[in-house]
C-alpha cells in the first residue's frame, strides 16, 4: 500500500464535505430567489405552534433541576455499557459470572444514588 | 463471534493492590456519609489504612515473587501475532511503581490537618480514585488500559485542585505572584490536560492504524516488519508522548505546573508534584522502552532535547521565585528534567537497546532502573518538602513567601531541620546523601549511554540549582534579626504569617513529614534497594 492510496481513500470524505456546503447554499439561494417575500407584523411573530407569544424569550427554570439533570446524564452515559454487555452475556461460558459482574457494575452506580440522597439532593423542598 | 475472547481468566491477585484501593475508595465514601460533621475529619485515618492493606497487598505480590516470574492478566490471543498480547503485568517494575505510589499518597493523605478547608470525605474519595487510576498506568501493557488508567488519575485531580481556597493578596499586597483561586488553577488545569489527552489519543490511534494493535509488547514484533508507513508512524509516536509529556509537566507542556500548584491546596500539590508524575514517568516509560523499543534511537534524540529544555528552564525560573509552592513546582520541573535524563539513552556500554527485545518487559534495563530510583529518591525528598511547606504555610498563599521561613530554625526547629534536609537532598549536597546517589546514578547512565553533552548540560543544571535551593535552607537557619518597621495593614499581614508558621503542627503532618524523614536518611545511608 503506498502513500497515495492511503491519503487518496480520504478524499471521499473531503468530496462528501464540498457537496454537503453547495447542497445548503444550493437550498437557501434558491428558497430566496423562488419564494415571494411580503412580511407582515404577524408573520414575523415567533411561530409557537399557533398560539401568541406570551412574555419574553427569556423564561425561570428552577436551578434545581440541574441536578436531576446531572443524574440523569450520569445514569443515560453509564447505561451505555450494560449493550456490549448484552451481546455476550448468552454466549456459553459467560452466564452466571457475567450476570453477577453486571450486578456488581450497577452496585457502584446505586452508591452514586446513596450519596445524592443522603447529599440532600432529591428532596424537592428544604424544611 | 468466536475472537477468543472465551473464558477470559482474572488474575485476581495480580490486580489486588488496585481493587484494594478502589473499593477502599468507595468505603470512604459510604462512611463520609454516615459520618457526623465533627467527625468526618478522622476518615483520614481509615484513607491511610486503606493504603496500607495495599501496601501489604504488593508486599505479598513481593514476596509471591512476582518480581522474578510476572503475573499477566487480562490476556488476549491477539490473532494476527504469535505473541500473546496481555493488559496488565504485576512485575517488578510495576510493583515498584506503585509502592512509591502508594507510599507517595500516603504521605499526601496524612498532610491534610483539620484547618484544611475541604470536605473531608470527598477528598479522600477523590485522591484514592485518582491513585487507582495512577496504579492502573504502572501496570498497563497496552494503549487502551493506559489511556483509562490516565483518565481515571486526571478526573479526581480537577476536582481535588478546585477545594483550593479563594484568590488572597499576598503580603505585598500584589495579587498577581500570589495566587491563583483554587477554581481557576482546576479550569486551567483541566483545559489543559483535555487537550495533551486529546493529542495522545490522536497520535495513539495513528500508530494503532500502523501496526494494527494496542498491546505493548505486540507492538515491537509489528515494528520489526518493515514496510510500515514510517512518517505516520513517526508522528502518532511523538503525539503519544506528548501526551505523557503534559503530565510529568516537561517543557513544553509545562505551562500549568506553577499556576495550578499555587493554586490547588498545598497536599494536592505535593501530590501532583509526586504521585501524578510518577505515574506520568511510568506511563512514558512503558511507552517508550516498550512500545516503542524498536524505534527508541529516533525518539532518544526528541527525549534528550526535551530533557535538556525542561531541566534548564525549571532551575533557571526558580531562581526568581519568592513563593514557596511556586519555587517547589519549577524546581519540580526542572527535577523532571533529571528523571528525563537517562530515558534518551538509546546505547549501553557499545550495546544497542533497540535490538534488546524486551518481551513484556518485566527487566527494562540499566538506564530505566536510574530513572526509576530518580524517581524513588525524588518522592521521598520532595513530600518530605511539600509537607513542611503544607504543615506551615499551607492556610497561605502559594505556601508563604520565602521571606516567612527566615529563621525558622528557631521558632520551630523540629520542621526547620527535616525542611533543611529535604532541600538539600533535591539539591543534591551532603549531608543530603541520597539525592547525591540520585544524581549519580543518572550520570552514570548518560556517560555509559555516550551522551555526553547531556551530562554537561545535566552538570550546569545541577549547579545552578544549587544556588536555589541553598538560599532557601540558609534562610531557614539565619539568626533571628528584628523585622524592618513595616506600615499599617502589611505588618499585619507579615505578623499573621509569621504567626501561621510558628503553629503547632498536628499529628497527621508530623507522621507524614516522619515518614518522609525516615525514608530520606534511610536511603542516604543505604541507597542500594532502590537501584534493584
Amino acid at each position: 500500500m503506498s502513500h497515495t492510496t492511503y491519503y487518496s481513500a480520504y478524499s471521499i470524505v473531503g468530496i462528501l464535505f464540498l457537496l454537503g456546503i453547495l447542497f445548503v447554499v444550493f437550498a437557501l439561494t434558491a428558497n430566496r430567489l423562488l419564494s415571494p417575500f411580503r412580511p407582515t407584523r404577524e408573520k414575523l411573530l415567533t411561530y409557537e405552534s399557533g398560539v401568541d407569544p406570551v412574555g419574553e424569550g427569556w423564561a425561570h427554570t428552577h436551578v434545581r433541576y440541574y441536578v436531576y439533570a446531572y443524574l440523569y446524564v450520569i445514569f443515560a452515559v453509564d447505561s451505555v455499557y450494560l449493550f456490549p454487555w448484552a451481546t455476550i452475556f448468552a454466549a456459553p461460558g459467560f452466564r452466571g459470572t457475567t450476570l453477577a459482574e453486571m450486578f456488581v457494575f450497577i452496585g457502584f452506580l446505586a452508591v452514586g444514588i446513596l450519596y445524592a440522597y443522603k447529599k440532600g439532593v432529591l428532596t424537592w423542598l428544604e424544611q | 463471534m468466536n475472537h477468543g475472547f472465551g473464558g477470559q481468566s482474572i488474575d485476581y491477585t495480580a490486580i489486588m493492590p488496585v481493587l484494594i484501593v478502589a473499593l477502599g475508595a468507595l468505603g470512604v465514601l459510604i462512611t463520609d456519609l454516615f459520618t457526623r460533621e465533627k467527625r468526618k475529619h478522622d476518615l483520614l485515618w481509615l484513607s491511610a489504612a486503606v493504603i496500607v492493606i495495599a501496601l501489604i497487598a504488593e508486599l505479598g505480590l513481593w514476596i509471591g515473587g512476582a518480581s522474578t516470574k510476572p503475573r499477566l492478566t487480562f490476556c488476549l490471543d491477539s490473532g494476527h501475532s504469535t505473541v500473546l498480547g496481555c493488559s496488565y503485568s504485576a512485575d517488578s517494575f510495576s510493583l515498584t511503581i506503585q509502592t512509591l505510589l502508594l507510599g507517595g499518597t500516603l504521605l499526601t493523605v496524612l498532610m491534610a490537618p483539620r484547618r484544611f478547608k475541604v470536605p473531608f470525605g470527598e477528598y479522600h474519595f477523590l485522591i484514592l480514585c485518582s491513585l487507582t487510576g495512577a496504579m492502573v498506568m504502572a501496570g498497563a501493557r497496552d494503549f487502551i488500559t493506559m489511556t483509562v488508567g490516565l483518565e481515571t488519575l486526571s478526573l479526581p485531580a480537577y476536582a481535588l485542585v478546585g477545594f483550593g481556597g479563594r484568590k488572597r493578596r499576598g503580603s505585598d499586597g500584589s495579587a498577581a505572584d500570589a495566587s491563583t483561586s483554587g477554581a481557576e488553577a482546576a479550569l486551567k488545569f483541566f483545559l489543559m490536560s483535555v487537550a495533551s489527552t486529546a493529542v495522545m489519543l490522536f497520535g495513539i490511534s495513528l500508530v494503532y492504524g500502523v501496526t494494527g494493535s494496542v498491546y505493548f509488547a505486540d507492538m515491537q514484533a509489528v515494528l520489526h516488519l518493515s514496510g510500515y508507513h514510517a512518517s505516520i508512524l513517526t508522528t502518532g509516536m511523538v503525539l503519544t508522548l506528548a501526551g505523557f509529556a503534559f503530565k510529568v509537566s516537561a517543557v513544553p507542556f509545562h505551562f500549568w505546573t506553577p499556576e495550578v500548584y499555587s493554586g490547588a491546596p498545598v497536599p494536592v500539590a505535593a501530590y501532583l508534584s509526586v504521585v501524578s508524575k510518577t505515574a506520568g514517568f511510568a506511563g512514558l516509560i512503558l511507552t517508550l522502552e516498550i512500545a516503542f523499543r524498536t524505534e527508541i534511537h529516533n525518539l532518544g534524540t526528541l527525549i534528550a532535547i526535551l530533557a535538556a529544555v525542561t531541566m534548564t528552564l525549571g532551575n533557571t525560573v526558580a531562581l526568581r521565585q519568592r513563593s514557596a509552592v511556586r519555587l517547589l513546582a519549577w524546581s519540580t520541573i526542572g527535577q523532571a528534567g533529571y528523571v528525563l535524563v537517562p530515558l534518551a539513552v538509546t546505547t549501553w556500554n557499545g550495546a544497542d537497546l533497540a535490538k534488546v527485545p524486551v518481551g513484556q518487559a518485566w527487566n527494562l534495563g540499566p538506564a530505566v532502573t536510574a530513572s526509576v530510583a530518580y524517581l524513588v529518591f525524588y518522592a521521598a525528598m520532595n513530600l518530605g518538602a511539600f509537607g513542611v511547606v503544607s504543615a506551615l504555610g499551607g492556610t497561605l498563599p502559594g505556601g508563604g513567601e520565602l521571606a516567612d521561613y527566615r529563621s525558622l530554625s528557631s521558632r520551630q526547629p523540629r520542621a526547620a531541620w527535616p525542611l533543611g534536609l529535604f532541600l538539600l537532598c533535591l539539591a543534591g549536597l551532603p549531608p543530603g546523601l541520597m539525592g547525591l546517589f540520585a544524581k549519580v546514578a543518572v550520570f552514570r547512565a548518560v556517560i555509559s549511554g555516550g551522551l555526553t553533552w547531556l551530562a554537561v548540560v545535566m552538570a550546569v543544571n545541577v549547579v545552578i540549582a544549587l544556588f536555589y535551593y541553598l538560599r532557601w535552607a540558609a534562610a531557614l537557619f539565619a539568626p533571628v534579626t528584628t523585622a524592618p518597621a513595616v506600615a499599617g495593614a502589611e505588618a499585619g499581614a507579615a505578623i499573621e504569617q509569621r504567626s501561621a508558621l510558628s503553629r503547632s503542627i498536628p499529628l497527621g503532618p508530623r507522621i507524614a513529614v516522619g515518614l518522609a524523614l525516615v525514608v530520606t536518611v534511610f536511603f542516604s545511608l543505604y541507597p542500594a534497594p532502590a537501584f534493584k
